[in-house]
Order: structure tokens, then C-alpha cells, then sequence
């Protein structure tokens, strides 16, 4: 394994220039923690935005430099919203404590489908965890449990200290399995974590460097997201990684054969509990607003096609070519590692690794398996 | 409004240059003009007193056909604004305007920008759009905004409907010898609306895919779209811009149909592949109109290998 100058775990990607604070999210201790951790920032108290609001409010605080402090008021763990049947989906389930982030990646699909531009922390927290309380009390389901789909788990960690309280109420959760995703560094939390780990899961989302470096805004570099996992594997987290989105452009081959070359570099093969890979699609609707937000990308100016679920994917040819090849590379370094499709069709599935999970279902039983054997390992 | 009071004024006194309240537009309507010409303005013009002289509110055709048919010196009857808001003044002629017709999407775009000298950016959303039916979306705003500015050319292209205001979202980012471009392909082909949307999205991606100008996948799209008599083929022109943005698609097309000419299966018999070849689903259908006709279907059905149709829906 490589060993490389120390990074400062303590990074965090975001500290707001403004807070609006909810007024009824004021006296929460959530609130008052992240408040006190900064310095010359101002503390705005708002209503609570409704319809029109936000747009007013986005004009007053840029959205890029301003946190929300909110009540979530609906469910907190949701499934995540997955795709048509046409394609596998693995029954994900979204714990949603947050919305957005200021990493900037050109690609991610929130910027077509969020009404709240600010980068947003729900501080009920025990509303959140009586939630789970409940939900996971169910007898006889596994759950595979994520913060890093509507925001990055990570990025503002340091002010919010919240991946450690996740830690502590997944440890003692025999039924369920907590998964941090995130492009950032900012795991001191986790490197100090004084308990026992328990199941929880960290995980990077990776793409080719020239990706990295072009689309992907204030993410950590590949090679210090990779030190990041190493250090959170020698902690004792079970580490994940996610190939999605993968972009076609000239140089693919060589830009995701170094990513996966790096990638063991720092991790073998039995550190890894799952590595998923999803061509990049995106809403037709987005594309628009993609282009407005980050005009010097192009990323959406390939040979897409209209998916069965009514995104746009790259034509089925190209997205074979990735994934095989991709695949291919991955086993070359770790043949037993588990590698999954996030999104696609079975006859991509067949193509790539000769066989298919039947239905969504079984795709979910197979990444529980996963989860059970790292559990007993 | 209790600025506005009845007055005279000179037509020389009014200041026609001033588009300050822009929501007259094109030609003046002759049956306008001869009632004018017969009787005279009936219903006076709103103006704006200002020191170059009164500004036009609302009555600008009226008064144009009036100063066609009366000498400079020609005194009339005018409501006339002193020291009133602007603001105000616009909206009262914006929504006088509105009752009387639709406005084509350059005039929408002209009213926009006009609005934009007075109204703040989060006024012009959230009263100017939803007032000319426009979405209360920054990208409609930018839309509109874009449009105001472009050349006369273009402008006369989007109010005549042939570019539709989607693709002003694509041309806006374009520069003037790609609109010189566009406008020659438009002069010479004829092409309007959803194909020319559908050529200048592909121009569009394609220059953005490969970091050069639109003009240079147009040229080249143009050249080998020409038949015999150097006329530009609509239909060779959009292939030829399919070909270049989807190789791999338009790849499988061809070897697919290649593949299924091999089957010489008879013309009732239709094999469709899945749309875009997403999903594994082929699609077979065929028509008769008589017992004999159906048992040729399927006689030539059986005829067909195995290994043939392995072939033909093999992904590679």
C-alpha cells in the first residue's frame, strides 16, 4: 500500500459565507452546534420559505455560499427513487438529513430537480431517529441505508459532526447497514470515531482524473480520496466505490484504467464491500439547465439516446464498451470484488458479466450478501 | 394614475423616435389608417410629458396613421402623463396591450427588454412574465432577454415562427457568422420550426462535442447533402448530422437493416428493432387480407434460420 504525505482529514469543502436559519429549526441542538463552529458568518432567521420564496431568497444569499438550517417535515428515509422496471435497481433506501452540496459537479442531476437552491441540513435529528426506530423495529428486512444521494455525507462534516452520531446509532442496528458516500476528505470524524465501527460503509464516488479534474468542481483528487479510504479502512469502515457517473469522451480507456490502476494502489480487493458503475443519464428536462450552469462542459453533447425510463443514456453500444472494459479492469486487480449496475437493463448485465439478476429483488439479496459476509468477516 | 389629465398637443411635439413603451408593432392597418384619415383620432393617445417632447404610452399606430394624414402642425386631443411613474405607465399599456392581441415572441422579447430598463430582475419574473405568459423561470427570462438582442435577420426569422423560441435557448450562445450560416441554410432549403430545431440542436451538440464553431459540421453536413444540381437535400442534410452525432446508433441502424435484407423476408412481415436498440425487446408484425396471404407470412416466417436472427439481434 501506498504511504503519502498526510492530508488534513479536517477539510471541509464548505464553510458558508450565510446561514439562514428557520425559525422553527432556531432552538434545535443540531442548530446551535453548527453556529457555534463559525466564525464572521452571517445568521440570517427566515420563515419557513414556501412557493415563490426560495427564488427571492436565492437572489438575496448566493445559493454557492449559503447553508439552510431547516426542519424536514415529510418522511426521512425514503427509497430511493431508482428508475423504470425496464432497468435493475437495488432497493436502496435514502436517510434524508440533507439537500445538496458545493462541490459543483457539472453532471449531478439535483440541479434540475431541487425548488431549494441552498445547500440545506435538517437539524430534527431525532426526528429522524425516531423514524428509523420504528422502520427498522420491522421484523425480517435488511436495509442498505444511504445520506450521499440528495448531498454529499461528508463535505461538511467538520461542521456538522454528524457521520459519528450516524455511526453510533447504526452500531447498534443488527438489521441495517449505513453507507457515507461522498468526493470529499473530510473524514477526522470517522479516523477519531472512539467506538465500536460497527456496519457502516464509506464510500467514494471515482471517475477518470481528467473527469475529476474537468467536471467535478471542489472534489478531492482521486489519489486523496483513495488515501482518504485507505485511512478509513485501517480504521475499520468497509469501504465502497462508485463508478457513476461514467463519461464517454476521447481518452476513456486510459483516464479509467489509471482511476482503477490508483485504486489499488491504496486498497485490495477484499477492503472493497461493493464497487457500482452507471453510465451518466440525466433527465431530458436537465440538459438545459446542465448546459446553463456549467457552459464550458459538453458532456451532454453525446450520443444519447432516449431510455425506456424516458432519460437519456448513451446508446447502448458505448455504454457496453465502458462497462466491459471497465469491469474488465477492475477484475484484473480483484477478481472476487462484487461490481453491480446502478440503473441498467439486464442485457447489459448479461453482456458484461454473463448473468443477470432476475428482478430488483434479487439485485437487492445480492448486495445484502455482501453486507452479511463483511459482517462475519 | 391621477397624473394623467386631458390636453392638446402638436404632433411635432411628440417625440416618435422614443420606444421607451414598445407594443405597437408592424404595419399600420388600413381600415385603422382610413378611419383616421375620415374622422380623426377618436380615443387619445396616453403620453408622457418628458423635456425632449411627449413619449408615446399607448396609441402609437393611431398616432402614426394621424401624422400620415395631417400636417406636422396638426393639433390633437391627448391624455398626458406629467411626473407619473414609469412603472406605472408601462404597466397600464402593457395590459392595455395585451387585451387587444398576441404578441409574436420578438415583440414578447422587446417588451421584455424594455421592461428590464424599469423593473428589477425579481419584478420582471414575477410580474412581466406571468403577465405575457411566460414561465416564471430564469431560463425564460435569459430566453427573452437573448432574443431582444439579435439581428434584424434572425428577429424576422423568430417572428415569422420559421426559428422557434426553444431554439433561441441554442442560438443565443452563437456568434454572428454562425447565425450568417444558419440564415443562408434557412434561404436555401426552406427549412421551418421542428426540422430546423432539430438541425440546430445537432449543430449545436456537435460544436460542443468537438469544441468547434457550428459553421464547421454545418459545411460539411451542407457539401455532402448537395444532389446532382448543387440543390441541398433536407432529408441527406439531417442524416448526415445524425450520422456524425450518433455513429454507433446510425452504425447499428445500417447493419441491422443490412442484416434484415439478408432474411429476404416478404413485405407484409415487419421486424422492427427496439426503439434505439434500448432494451432486448424485437417487434415482428405483419398484415394479410386473406387466409393464402397469412400462410405466406408464416411459411416465410419458418423459413428463417435460427442463427439468422441470432445474428441479427447479436450485441456487440
Amino acid at each position: 500500500m501506498n504511504s503519502s504525505p498526510e492530508l488534513d482529514w479536517q477539510r471541509s469543502v464548505f464553510y458558508p459565507a450565510t446561514v439562514l436559519v428557520e425559525e422553527a429549526a432556531a432552538d434545535y441542538p443540531l442548530t446551535r452546534s453548527i453556529l457555534s463552529r463559525l466564525k464572521n458568518t452571517q445568521v440570517v432567521t427566515v420563515k419557513r420559505p414556501a412557493g415563490d420564496d426560495f427564488s427571492s431568497l436565492s437572489r438575496l444569499y448566493s445559493p454557492r455560499t449559503t447553508l439552510f438550517l431547516a426542519l424536514h417535515r415529510g418522511r426521512f428515509l425514503k427509497a430511493c427513487p431508482g428508475t423504470a422496471e425496464s432497468y435493475r435497481c437495488c432497493l436502496y433506501q435514502i436517510l434524508h438529513l440533507g439537500l445538496g452540496c458545493n462541490i459543483g459537479c457539472s453532471y449531478c442531476v439535483l440541479q434540475g430537480y431541487l425548488n431549494n437552491p441552498f445547500i440545506t441540513q435538517f437539524v430534527n435529528l431525532d426526528d429522524a431517529f425516531a423514524e428509523l426506530d420504528e422502520e427498522l423495529a420491522k421484523p425480517g428486512v435488511f436495509y442498505r441505508i444511504g445520506t450521499g444521494e440528495f448531498t454529499d455525507s461528508l463535505f461538511m462534516d467538520p461542521l456538522t459532526n454528524l457521520a459519528p452520531r450516524l455511526i453510533d446509532y447504526f452500531g447498534g442496528c443488527k438489521n441495517a447497514i449505513l453507507e457515507l458516500k461522498t468526493k470529499s476528505v473530510a473524514i477526522s470524524s470517522l479516523l477519531d470515531y472512539p467506538g465500536e465501527i460497527g456496519e457502516t460503509v464509506v464510500s467514494w464516488s471515482l471517475n477518470a482524473p481528467a473527469v475529476t479534474a474537468r467536471e467535478e468542481g471542489l472534489a478531492a483528487s482521486i489519489e486523496e480520496r483513495l488515501q482518504a479510504a485507505a485511512r478509513c479502512r485501517e480504521r475499520g469502515f468497509r469501504i465502497g466505490l462508485h463508478f457513476d457517473p461514467l463519461l464517454y469522451f476521447p481518452g476513456w480507456e486510459e483516464g479509467y484504467r489509471q482511476t482503477v490502476a490508483e485504486i489499488f494502489k491504496y486498497l485490495k480487493g477484499s477492503d472493497i464491500i461493493w464497487i457500482s458503475i452507471g453510465a451518466f443519464r440525466f433527465m431530458p428536462q436537465v440538459k438545459e439547465v446542465l448546459r446553463e450552469n456549467h457552459c464550458q462542459s459538453n458532456i451532454t453533447a453525446g450520443e444519447f439516446i432516449r431510455g425506456l425510463d424516458g432519460k437519456q443514456r448513451y446508446f447502448s453500444a458505448i455504454r457496453r464498451r465502458l462497462y466491459r472494459f471497465l469491469v474488465d479492469e477492475i477484475k484484473s486487480y480483484a477478481p472476487e470484488v462484487f461490481i453491480y449496475f446502478c440503473m441498467e437493463d439486464q442485457y447489459l448485465w448479461q453482456d458484461t458479466f454473463g448473468y443477470a439478476p432476475a428482478d430488483n429483488i434479487e439485485l437487492g439479496h445480492w448486495l445484502d450478501k455482501c453486507c452479511y459476509r463483511y459482517a462475519g468477516s | 394614475m391621477n397624473l394623467v389629465k386631458p390636453g392638446r398637443c402638436r404632433l411635432t411635439e411628440i417625440d416618435f423616435a422614443d420606444r421607451s413603451f414598445p407594443f405597437s408593432f408592424g404595419e399600420i392597418p388600413p381600415k385603422l389608417q382610413a378611419s383616421i384619415k375620415h374622422v380623426g383620432i377618436l380615443q387619445p393617445p396616453l403620453l408622457l410629458e418628458s423635456e425632449a417632447g411627449y413619449i408615446i404610452v399607448c396609441g402609437r399606430q393611431r398616432l402614426e396613421a394621424f401624422r400620415r394624414s395631417s400636417p406636422p402642425t396638426q393639433e390633437l386631443d391627448i391624455l398626458a402623463a406629467a411626473g407619473a411613474c414609469r412603472k406605472e405607465l408601462f404597466l397600464r399599456a402593457l395590459w392595455e396591450n395585451l387585451a387587444q392581441r398576441e404578441f409574436n415572441p420578438v415583440e414578447i422579447a422587446d417588451i421584455h427588454a424594455a421592461a428590464g430598463e424599469l423593473f428589477s430582475r425579481e419584478e420582471l419574473l414575477s410580474e412581466i412574465q406571468p403577465a405575457l405568459k411566460i414561465p416564471k423561470k430564469e431560463r425564460f427570462y435569459r430566453r427573452y432577454q437573448a432574443l431582444a438582442g439579435f439581428s434584424k435577420d434572425l428577429r424576422k426569422l423568430v417572428a415569422a415562427g420559421v426559428i422557434d423560441p426553444e431554439s433561441v435557448d441554442l442560438l443565443r450562445e452563437w456568434h454572428e457568422p454562425e447565425y450568417q450560416a444558419l440564415i443562408e441554410l434557412i434561404r436555401e432549403t426552406g427549412l421551418r420550426r421542428n426540422k430546423l430545431r432539430e438541425v440546430i440542436g445537432r449543430l449545436d451538440d456537435l460544436a460542443r462535442r468537438d469544441g468547434v464553431s457550428p459553421c464547421l459540421p454545418l459545411a460539411a453536413a451542407v457539401t455532402a447533402a448537395k444532389d446532382d444540381e448543387g440543390r441541398i437535400v433536407i432529408a441527406e442534410l439531417r442524416h448526415q448530422l445524425k450520422v456524425k452525432l450518433y455513429p454507433h446508433l446510425t452504425a447499428a441502424q445500417s447493419d441491422f437493416a443490412e442484416k434484415l435484407a439478408k432474411l429476404s423476408l416478404p413485405p407484409a412481415l415487419i421486424l422492427d428493432p427496439p426503439p434505439d436498440f434500448e432494451g432486448g425487446e424485437y417487434r415482428l408484425s405483419f398484415s394479410f387480407s386473406d387466409s393464402r396471404k397469412f400462410q405466406l407470412c408464416c411459411r416465410a416466417l419458418n423459413e428463417v434460420a435460427p442463427e439468422d436472427i441470432d445474428e441479427l439481434i447479436s450485441r456487440t
